[in-house]
């Protein structure tokens, strides 16, 4: 890895193929900041809780899908966790039948998934407060004291994270993890903000009985640098960029939580080759003097502009991002027309991801001539 | 008339659902101006709207009062206004609504479960644009609100806030907390099996909690006929014949399952769903907005169009037109996609809903304008998805 501070650089090379491309979709290209001179920094997957936010309508799932899935083909064990009010796994995953345990969805079987379900997982937490089953259940069941949990604040995040601890700490017979790593799919924004600070605000308000344990363990996973790591995902767009901003000013500020990477998702590809925009800027003057504005080469060349214009201003807003995060890791993620189905496509964005988060130029390369050919499949 | 007008004169009360990131806000704003335009006294009612739609709307600032948006020459006689639902600030207005004196008050406010409540945590939310809901529907000065409420699961909230308030709020629950014995032979029977239930929850949540959260309930349970009659009457609107419920979204697909978990999620609570807007549906190729497809008008001999000078522009010229022939025809397959994604997830719309599509536009509406042009578009007959 090139160490350069907030130094960009481009992987792939947007107008490398020219004019021969013409048949093809754009080279998905990607790039990336890096970290700081001699910080190196551990790879996603050295963690074991990887936790994912963004504003909504990000991609954020089809992200966190795509890392399952490329953690999956690596030999690890993956598990993805989506909270309980989200389905969006069941779509990216199609067939699959996701619920409060986790169960197998892709990869042959070797990546799981499940969602986190407020009832089933507090009746978890209750059996393991409670040891007494009979009484566990008997509380869970009744429908009182559910109509209380579900409108007191705070229980359903208690239980998000006691779930998140559980599941971290559960390990196979041989005495390894039993989920490396887990990608947790947080809600917007907002949420995963309140998920974070949730310990500090128990503290001030409990100050003793079993929650001060389970707060204190709570605060420990979260702030354990070594295991759990929080991922941003955002576009390259003016309202997101606020929002990433924001969000980590606020995380810096306020929070514990190792923040890894940022993933700039859905990049618009440049419109055209940089050597040929002067040509665009050239037919556009021709068909002026020549008072033709109105014909359908007109309107083909109007269209490139619009679509060069989103390049341009995706651009600024990454510009943006670079200037005001300058000590967190970006990694863009090429637009892909009509969007990413299947496990390959999955694959794909996922390793490309991967090889630009740990700067493995080669992987890159790889990744990138392999979406573009899979795109031209299309 | 096209059906999304007709929708927007005849409804009282239109709610907008929808996935984050789909121009919903924008949207709801929209389809406000519209509604101002066809003659009819209108609220929008928003949540959390990025600063620029502030600025959109011609407004310095928006707040949790209600705000006349200047219309200018594009408005008739019927005004527009504008609020923003403010959670902490409004649930405190709630209490002191319901509330029957000023100590009362107080002491609720101060209360630590109450602040965390009613600032920390989203099913806030839920509960203000409860509160709003039932006084703008109350009120006479609007023909017609629209309502934007925040993502996903907390527009569902929506419709879940007033039962659950009232769950939360469920008598057996509060006689198990309360610290002095209730009066009357079947609270005190109650209060009996609420010792076990208060001994459990302290073991779960601890002693101080319970405490807190017993006083609380106990300043708010004199509140509770209050916050019943109003739980009530919005739960009674919301699925009233003059309400409607509007679902936005894009055609991408992390939206379209978020999009699909609120239609069942409606049709689960009994919610009609009246329309279906799936914005940014395509990329215009052409100059004008309903231009999804290829254009058909003949290309003709582009090169010649282009009069090159010379072979340095006549090759020019040619890498330019074959790099733009496959742009047009990536967008192209682009939005083909995108439609029949958006049709598919349309096939799972109850019958009767309104199915329309709008552009991507190449920028948000910049200012009240631009909102009217959006909402023209989507007020426009061809803007029906169809196959």
């Amino acid at each position: 890895m090139i160490a350069r501070d907030r130094a960009t650089y481009r992987l792939g090379s947007p107008g490398r193929s020219g004019y021969d491309a013409a048949a093809s979709p754009p080279n998905p290209t990607s790039t990336v900041s890096t970290s700081p001179p001699n910080t190196p920094r551990a790879g996603l997957f050295d963690r074991q809780l990887l936790l994912f936010t963004g504003k909504g309508g990000v991609g954020k799932s089809t992200v966190v899908a795509a890392l399952g899935v490329a953690a999956a083909e690596r030999g690890l064990r993956p598990l993805l966790v989506e909270l309980g009010h989200r389905a969006s796994m069941g779509s990216i995953f199609p067939g699959s039948s996701i619920d409060h345990r986790p169960h197998p969805v892709a990869c042959g079987g070797r990546l799981a998934a499940m969602n986190l379900e407020l009832d089933e997982a507090l009746f978890d937490y209750i059996v393991g407060q409670v040891k007494i089953r009979r009484i566990a259940r008997a509380i869970a069941g009744n429908a009182s004291l559910r109509g209380l949990f579900r409108a007191a604040p705070a229980v359903r995040e208690i239980i998000t994270l006691a779930k998140l601890q559980a599941l971290a700490d559960d390990l196979l017979e041989d005495g390894r993890r039993r989920w490396q790593p887990i990608l947790v799919d947080l809600d917007a924004t907002g949420h995963a903000l309140m998920l974070l600070e949730l310990p500090q605000l128990l503290r001030s308000l409990v100050e003793s009985g079993p929650l001060v344990r389970v707060t204190e363990s709570l605060s420990g996973l979260i702030a354990d640098r070594e295991r759990t790591i929080l991922s941003l995902v955002s576009l390259a767009r003016e309202v997101p960029v606020q929002e990433t901003i924001e969000l980590y000013s606020d995380l810096h500020e306020r929070h514990a939580i190792e923040v890894g990477s940022l993933f700039v998702n859905q990049v618009p590809p440049p419109a055209l080759p940089s050597t040929l925009l002067p040509w665009l800027s050239v037919a556009e003057d021709r068909l002026r003097e020549k008072g033709r504005g109105k014909g359908r080469l007109a309107a083909d060349l109007r269209l490139t502009r619009r679509l060069d214009d989103e390049h341009r201003s995706a651009r600024a807003q990454i510009e943006r991002l670079r200037a005001e995060l300058p000590g967190i890791p970006r990694v863009e993620l090429p637009m892909i027309h009509g969007g990413i189905h299947g496990e390959a496509d999955l694959l794909r964005l996922g390793e490309l991801a991967l090889a630009v988060d740990e700067g493995q130029g080669e992987g890159v390369e790889r990744a990138s001539s392999a979406m573009a050919s899979a795109g031209g499949d299309r | 008339m096209s059906a999304i007008d007709q929708l927007l004169r005849s409804r009282e009360l239109l709610v907008c659902v929808g996935p984050g990131g789909v121009g919903k806000t924008t949207v709801a704003a929209a389809l406000g101006v519209r509604a101002a335009q066809l003659g009819r006294r209108t609220l929008v009612l928003t949540i959390d709207p990025a600063r620029r739609l502030v600025t959109t709307l011609g407004l310095d600032e928006l707040g949790d009062a209600y705000r006349r948006v200047p219309l200018g020459d594009l408005g008739g006689e019927a005004p527009l206004y504008a609020a923003m639902l403010d959670p902490g600030a409004s649930f405190d207005a709630l209490v002191g609504r319901v509330a029957t004196d000023e100590e009362h008050r107080s002491r609720i406010l101060s209360n630590r479960v109450y602040r965390l409540m009613s600032r920390a945590f989203g099913n806030a939310h839920a509960y203000v644009a409860m509160e709003r809901l039932y006084d703008a529907t109350a009120s006479d000065d609007f023909d017609l609100v629209i309502l934007d409420t925040p993502p996903t699961r907390n527009a569902l909230d929506i419709l879940d806030a007033p039962g659950r308030l009232l769950a939360f709020l469920d008598e057996r629950v509060i006689g198990w907390l309360l610290r002095q014995p209730p009066e009357g032979l079947r609270a005190r029977l109650l209060a009996r099996g609420g010792a076990a239930a208060r001994g459990l929850l302290s073991l779960l949540a601890g002693d101080t909690l319970v405490d807190d959260l017993a006083a609380f309930l106990e300043l708010f349970v004199s509140l509770r006929p209050g916050f019943q009659e109003r739980a009530l009457a919005v739960q009674g609107r919301l699925r009233a014949p003059e309400t409607a419920f509007a679902l936005v979204t894009s055609p991408l697909a992390d939206n379209l399952a978020d999009a699909a978990y609120l239609r069942d999620g409606l049709a689960g609570r009994g919610v009609v769903l009246r329309a279906l807007i799936v914005n940014r549906a395509y990329v215009p190729l052409g100059d004008h907005p309903w231009s999804a497809g290829a254009d058909a008008r003949p290309l003709g001999d582009a090169l010649a169009l282009l009069e090159p000078s010379g072979e340095g522009e006549r090759a020019g010229f040619s890498a330019l037109l074959d790099h733009i022939r496959a742009l047009r025809q990536r967008i192209a397959d682009g939005n083909q996609r995108a439609h029949a994604a958006a049709l598919a997830f349309a096939d799972g719309a109850p019958r009767g809903c309104l199915k329309v599509q709008a552009p991507n536009l190449d920028h948000e509406p910049q200012d009240r304008r631009a909102l009217a042009g959006l909402a023209a578009l989507i007020a426009d007959p061809r803007a029906e998805l169809r196959r």
